[in-house]
């Protein structure tokens, strides 16, 4: 379960402050994968960072239950003079994981072969992405946040991830954001839509997708 | 998960970093400061002057540069411990404060490593041991490291609330290099002129480690709890500043 309560952040700009959340207030049961729609610069991605604890609200606060992963489809997080295999070291130590299970389990994944034992500035962006998504993977999360990420890779890969996530689905929730409409219909039970008014949840994605579309024609 | 696992992954991964995946990367963190001395070391030679009673030239110049470079180069990492790591904070687990303590404790390690190596060296091809008391120049480098973790949080605090004060941290750092005792003891200066150099604190780490070096430097003008004042009041400022700037670090 993952609850915002009065949720605000902003961030300075020469012109004055810009609010990108004002008073988000809502409750994500756990057990169910929620699809977030909104317009770019609603602040989805803003919204993603504060729930995963990458960045503090202004004012508010977050409850959550569970281990909560970092935005996936983000490979920021890897050091480029670093190889794979000590990137994935680092993580699944301050994961508190098995560090032999996670480089197994992300090297299988990832299929990225000698790859994985040289630097990450080496990859190209597609190998980034399999290992950052693999190691994810690998981290038993309760909440996966996934930020557009089948955005990246080749058929394969999407479909790989798509697997991976339906087998989560029995056990982990997941948040994800996306502007493709058929990957949030094919991964996701309800969903949400974000705009400067606010945060509105809905029973079926259907729904969010509708209204989210109604909101552009406007 | 503990603080003291993301510390320890942390200075795994900032030696790594630092030093690259080969054991040969330890050698250059000796190179550099030895290149420093060396340097001095021919300088001071070509200027006829010598190192005071008792000391060698070598350990003269090496028991200022140790200490003064725990300083400076904790306060250099210390104060990029947020711009150079801002991927990592994507791990809600992974604090400044964590980068900081591993980025400290890397340093200190470092040049301790570097210091026995350079004067065990010396040790050996004099063929002469001459260590008066260890525990001081462990309190010196304790307090080097110490005064460089409260000024690096200083900066780094300052550095989140504008880009010039980031901008301005080179200039500024740079007077420490001539007035904390690299060249000079504060014993060989004219009254007037260490009257004022003994209001930097880093000089006095550097007088407390060359105390417990050097048998017969008893002239030492060190009185460590001053820079022990000073690495407080830096410490609380810096902390206080990192309150400050938490919510206003910018990931993007």
């Amino acid at each position: 379960m993952i609850e915002l309560r009065h949720i605000t952040k902003s961030y300075s700009t020469p012109f004055g402050p810009n609010v990108v959340l004002d008073d988000i207030t809502v409750l994500i049961p756990t057990g169910q994968s929620l699809g977030i729609l909104g317009q770019n610069g609603a602040g989805k991605s803003t919204l993603m960072r504060i729930i995963g604890g990458a960045e503090m609200p202004d004012s508010g606060t977050i409850v959550r239950e569970g281990k909560v992963s970092w935005p996936i489809g983000f490979a920021g997080g890897f050091n480029g003079s670093l190889t794979g295999e000590d990137n994935c070291k680092f993580v699944a130590r301050i994961y508190g994981q098995d560090v032999d299970r996670v480089i197994d389990e992300t090297r299988e994944f990832a299929e990225v072969g000698k790859y994985f034992y040289m630097p990450v500035r080496t990859y190209s962006s597609g190998m980034k992405a399999r290992v950052a998504f693999g190691l994810s993977m690998a981290i038993d999360f309760d909440v996966y946040l996934v930020d557009e990420v089948t955005a990246v890779g080749d058929k394969r890969f999407r479909e790989k991830c798509a697997a991976v996530f339906n087998e989560r689905q029995a056990y982990s929730s997941m948040i994800m954001i996306s502007h493709s409409m058929p990957t949030l219909r094919a991964q996701c039970t309800r969903g949400a839509v974000l705009t400067k008014s606010g945060f509105s949840v809905f029973d079926t994605i259907d729904e969010a997708i509708s209204v989210y579309e109604e909101g552009l024609k406007r | 998960m503990g603080q003291y696992e993301v510390v320890h992954a942390l200075t795994i991964r900032e030696t790594r970093t630092r030093f690259g995946a080969h054991q040969l990367g330890y050698l250059w963190a000796l190179v550099e400061p030895a290149l420093m001395i060396l340097t001095f070391y021919v300088l001071f030679a070509f200027a006829g002057r010598s190192a005071p009673t008792g000391m060698t030239l070598f350990s003269f110049i090496a028991t200022g540069i140790c200490p003064f470079l725990i300083f400076s180069s904790t306060v250099t990492f210390v104060s990029n411990a947020i711009n150079g790591n801002k991927a990592l904070l994507y791990y809600p687990q992974v604090n400044p404060i964590d980068v900081v303590i591993a980025r400290v404790f890397l340093e200190f390690a470092t040049y301790v490593g570097v210091f026995l190596v350079l004067l065990g060296l010396e040790t050996l091809v004099l063929r002469k041991a001459s260590v008066s008391d260890p525990l001081l120049i462990v309190y010196g480098f304790g307090l080097a490291s110490l005064l460089g973790a409260g000024l690096g949080l200083v900066f780094l605090g300052l550095g989140q609330l504008s880009n010039a004060m980031e901008r301005a941290r080179g200039p500024l750092m740079r007077p420490f290099f001539w007035v904390s005792g690299i060249f000079f003891t504060a014993d060989g200066m004219p009254p007037q002129a260490r009257e004022l150099v003994l209001w930097n604190p880093v000089l006095h780490t550097v007088e407390l480690c060359r105390a417990g070096w050097f048998e017969r430097y008893n002239d030492t003008h060190a009185t460590p709890s001053y820079a022990l004042i000073w690495a407080v009041c830096l410490l609380l400022v810096g902390l206080l500043l990192e309150r400050v700037v938490r919510r206003k670090i910018d990931l993007t």
